[in-house]
């Protein structure tokens, strides 16, 4: 990934210093150019279909579980870019309580999205499935679980690399 | 057990291969992928992805016992090799992710054993795994459906 390290976009000014950014543990994306191809082609054939405001977020609620401090960055910014409400991604880590923010569509994705997300605890109950199917027909139903797991390996490479967040500017990556 | 749905985008499961291949070829030890698969795959609990990941280690020559073993390799010591404990370690920290973080103490046994190149290839194949044990936990595809 060739994100710009010099300068943390958009960081508040404090009168104390922040703490110092560690540096990534490793280039990935330098090492494993292959790997970084295919998961950039697999990005791109999973969101095919799907709403980018909705896709935008499940990437920020899955990065959200995960930790993943690149992904929150970018995708919260990138759903700013796109024109979603800075309430809606605030809300989003606590959507149970705050539903009234979102549409049942947009819940059932969110619900999908932390069984498909948290999947050592169990596997994805079934009335977790039924009510995402009953708002995606069949195929849009499966480029959601497509985009979700690969959410979900974009994190894994961003916590276990270290990727620092902050650099990200909307729309970097096209 | 029927699948919940058999459907997936043609280009999403080539590029799913693509990335798992890429993964693969650049760690060139095939009989460790398995390993690293099989343990991914067994935290996910993914049926399909055990059933036909074991029959491709058995085609690598991956050892009856260590696959008896995989589950518990931690208390195996003389049956996985410190390499190959350092990649079960990565793979279980990189697969569990929402417990916490990858440990340094995880990450760093791994770059320890793995140079930068195998080491970014073999987090790209715990992810790739991880992605699939997705797409066939959801749609909850039945196992025995591979064959070699």
């Amino acid at each position: 990934m060739t994100i710009d390290t010099t300068t943390r976009i958009e960081a508040t000014p404090s009168p104390t210093p922040y703490a110092p950014e560690p540096p990534a543990r490793l280039e990935w994306a330098k090492h494993a150019p292959e790997v970084y191809k295919a998961m950039i082609r697999l990005d791109a054939a999973a969101k095919r279909g799907l709403d980018p405001k909705l896709y935008e977020l499940v990437k920020i609620r899955a990065s959200q579980i995960n930790h993943c401090a690149l992904c929150i960055d970018m995708h919260t910014k990138d759903a700013l870019a796109a024109g979603e409400s800075v309430e809606r991604i605030v809300q989003l880590s606590a959507w149970e309580e705050s539903r009234a923010f979102y549409t049942e569509r947009e819940l059932a994705a969110l619900e999908l999205t932390e069984a498909v997300t948290v999947l050592t605890d169990g596997f994805v109950p079934d009335e977790v499935y039924e009510k995402a199917a009953a708002h995606f027909e069949e195929a849009e139903l499966a480029q959601l679980i497509a985009a979700i797991a690969v959410i979900n390996a974009w994190n894994r490479f961003g916590v276990t690399c270290r990727m620092a967040p902050g650099h990200y500017r909307p729309g970097q990556h096209g | 057990m029927t699948a919940r749905t058999g459907l997936l985008d043609r280009e999403v499961a080539a590029a799913m291969s693509a990335l798992s291949a890429a993964a693969k070829r650049g760690l060139g030890d095939p009989a460790l992928a398995e390993l690293v698969v099989i343990r991914a795959s067994q935290l996910n609990h993914c049926a399909f992805c055990l059933d036909m990941h074991l029959t491709l280690a058995r085609e690598y020559g991956v050892s009856e016992q260590q696959l008896d073993l995989l589950a518990a390799w931690e208390e195996a010591e003389g049956v996985f090799d410190e390499r190959e404990r350092a990649a079960l370690a990565l793979t279980e920290a990189v697969t569990v992710l929402t417990d916490g973080f990858v440990p340094d103490a995880v990450y760093e046994k791994a770059a320890a054993h793995f140079a930068p190149g195998e080491l970014a290839h073999l987090i790209g194949l715990i992810a790739a795994i991880n992605n699939w044990n997705r797409v066939m936990v959801s749609r909850r595809i039945p196992p025995g459906g591979y064959t070699p």
